[in-house]
């Protein structure tokens, strides 16, 4: 029996970590789904939909260098361009053209719409938080893992991410995003799966307002431009002469 | 010779590069970007009297062109027409001439690139610091004072003449070094202007002439200039700083002219004594908490004494000015900034009677909140300094509506209260009302 229970607890031991790096590893996969290279610019639309109101359209140029490192340039509408955001790691600066300098802010907070900083200045998951693989379901007909992710520090966006990928091809399926307090914050949707610049991407995610349903958040992901960025645009000190 | 090895730099920044990537695929409009904003600005003063105080159009017209992904020219031009000049004659002359209409060029920039390095050459505003509505460690260019400080800082800043180069040593690791011969000092409101400073209680019983304030704008031999040395490791945001500047703030030093047998004459004259500022900035974010620090010493400054035993009306304080600040969003929308600012300075305070100096500490505490309904479309905030000292107060509400993505509509007040000759004391009777409508192209 004793032999037994010792058994047991080794296999256990053995076990948890392969379960840890499998879950870890599906998360890497899905990430594959959310960017297209190393080092690369995106053309992001937002399409921001309340009920009774008319839909607002922003537009930005997401600029991505390795993990962590992006620089984010609103371009649409008139009222935010000469904004740009700097994420470069879990600290992220905002220059407005109105303070003439960066500014320091948390990537909590909301930036358009459904759409807080971080949704827009970080392009994967890995690294962010820790995955667990908690069980499987079916969305949508298609069969999924379903992955618990929580935040590796109080910087990160979320809290905590429910996180759905396909069992086959790995895909990002849908995730939902809560505070720490365990609120769903919102829900998101991945579609529009295109080859783009060699590697099928998801170009479409629809974020849904955790409370109110009637809000929602398109982030179209456009004009893909795959190559080696220079440093300086994430740099801080170089955030003024980039507008 | 050096204008040639200048030249001879400046090539070499440009052409190796715009030889790789040349602008575009020929097509010049593809390179110009081209954009401004249309603003009717009105403010109404609630007391003695109650009127009309501000009636201003402005417009800002914004363009750059890129030569390549090394090169790029900026101009900006900014003009304003204050109808208020018109429309009432509660103002004298000189302000209505000073006030009234403004055409100025806000920046006309060079920028080359190569590698690590960037050089900006040309009219510009350079900032330095961290912390937003404060001007601690923020000493490269002179402001615009005659609307007090309710502009946005980058109306107040008044552009200059300037070389600023930037090195990026390494990752995280960024030097900074700034020279300009454009010594342009703080511009101040004239007398019976809406926002006219307390004026200096001298008691002088006999005769005063006070000279004008006008050295000229450029000079080398009183150029300015100084380094930032920004580093950042771990989240940890520093940056070092040393400047050396005339004061952009006029100081009056005093001598008496005998005029026999009548009583000496006062002359008051206006000088800029030179200043080092030493100083650092910090900024970081723990947790949900983002964390700005800064401090600068200023060695060399003086201040007007009313003491009638000085010889020269001046006396000597070097002075430390430092502020500590902590950015929060409650409930997941409410915005809030706190920020407490101290001045210190390194001798008595007795006799020294500017608004910003309470004493030989002077402490003020400022907190502004924000949040967003209706999808951010309308947008309150309060910003409430306090001068902890002396009671005086600044409370600015403002909401802020985002009609579309073009237009925004402002509705806002400022109120002031406080002891007469304290910072914001001295508007006390100056509460106004704003609206202000602004279209972006």
């Amino acid at each position: 029996m004793c032999r037994l229970a010792l058994s047991l607890a080794i296999v256990l031991a053995l076990a948890t970590p392969a379960v840890a790096d499998e879950a870890a590893e599906i998360v890497r996969d899905a990430d594959r789904f959310r960017r297209p290279g190393d080092s690369f610019v995106w053309k992001i639309t937002i399409t921001s939909e309340e009920a009774k109101k008319a839909p607002t359209v922003d537009s930005f140029e997401v600029y991505v260098k390795g993990a962590g490192r992006s620089f984010v340039r609103f371009v649409a509408p008139p009222r935010n361009v000469g904004r740009s955001l700097l994420a470069l790691g879990r600290d992220l600066w905002i220059y407005l053209p109105d303070a003439g300098k960066p500014v320091r802010i948390p990537f909590s907070q909301r930036l358009v719409g459904q759409v807080a900083n971080g949704d827009i200045a970080r392009a994967d998951y890995t690294g962010d938080y820790d995955v667990t693989l908690i069980g499987d379901e079916t969305v949508g007909g298609v069969a999924c893992h379903v992955l618990e992710l929580k935040a590796r520090s109080k910087e990160i966006t979320y809290a905590a991410v429910k996180y759905w990928v396909s069992k086959e091809g790995r895909r990002p399926v849908k995730a939902e995003f809560y505070a720490g307090t365990g609120t769903l914050h919102k829900t998101g949707v991945f579609a529009n799966f295109k080859e783009v610049a060699g590697r099928v991407l998801a170009t479409r995610l629809t974020l849904v307002d955790g409370i109110r349903k009637d809000r929602t958040s398109v982030l179209d992901y456009g004009e893909i431009t795959v190559r080696d960025l220079p440093e300086k645009y994430f740099d801080k000190n170089f955030m003024k002469s980039l507008d | 010779m050096r204008r040639l090895a200048a030249l001879a730099i400046v090539l070499g920044l440009v052409t190796p590069a715009g030889a790789q990537e040349p602008a575009g695929s020929g097509d010049w409009l593809e390179a110009l970007r081209v954009r401004g904003r249309l603003a009717e600005a009105f403010a109404y003063r609630l007391h003695d009297p109650g009127d009309v105080a501000k009636l201003k159009t402005l417009g800002w017209l914004e363009g750059k062109y890129t030569f390549s992904e090394t090169a790029n020219l900026r101009l900006a031009t900014r003009g304003a027409y204050d109808a208020v000049f018109d429309a009432t004659d509660r103002y004298p002359a000189n302000v209505e001439h000073d006030q009234k209409t403004e055409l100025s060029l806000r920046e006309a920039i060079l920028t080359l690139r190569r590698d690590d390095l960037e050089v900006r050459l040309g009219r510009q505003q350079i900032v330095w610091g961290e912390a937003i509505s404060t001007f601690v460690t923020d000493v490269v260019n002179p402001r615009d004072f005659r609307e007090f400080v309710l502009p946005d800082f980058s109306e107040l800043r008044i552009p200059i003449w300037a070389l600023d180069v930037v090195y990026r040593l390494g990752p995280g690791l960024t030097l900074e070094a700034v020279w300009t011969p454009d010594t342009m000092h703080n511009r101040l409101p004239k007398q019976g202007a809406e926002f006219q400073f307390a004026r200096i209680p001298f008691r002088f019983s006999n005769p005063v002439v006070r000279l004008p304030d006008n050295p000229d704008q450029f000079s080398l031999a009183r150029s300015e200039g100084g380094a930032r040395l920004s580093v950042l490791r771990e989240g940890w945001d520093v940056a070092l700083i040393y400047y050396d500047q005339a004061d952009k703030s006029p100081v009056l030093f005093q001598r008496r002219v005998p005029q026999p047998p009548a009583p000496d004459v006062v002359v008051l004259e206006p000088r800029h004594p030179r200043l080092h500022v030493v100083g650092a900035t910090l900024g970081k974010s723990v947790g949900e908490v983002v964390v700005r620090a800064e401090v600068a010493a200023t060695i060399g400054k003086r201040y007007e004494t009313i003491d009638l035993l000085d010889r020269d009306g001046v006396i000597r304080r070097d002075t430390i000015d430092y502020l500590v600040g902590v950015d929060y969003t409650f409930f997941g929308s409410l915005d809030t900034a706190l920020q407490v600012t101290q001045k210190i300075l390194t001798g008595s305070s007795t006799d020294i009677t500017r608004p910003g100096v309470a004493g030989v500490v002077t402490t003020s505490v400022a907190l502004r909140v924000t949040t967003g309904f209706l999808d951010n479309t309308l947008n309150p905030t309060v910003l409430v300094v306090v001068g902890a000292d002396r009671g005086d107060v600044r409370v600015s509400p403002r909401l802020d509506w985002l009609v579309s993505g073009s237009v925004t509509v402002s509705v806002g007040a400022d109120v002031f209260e406080g002891p007469e000759r304290t910072l914001y004391g001295q508007f006390d009777r100056n509460d106004r009302v704003t609206l202000t409508t602004t279209w972006r192209f």
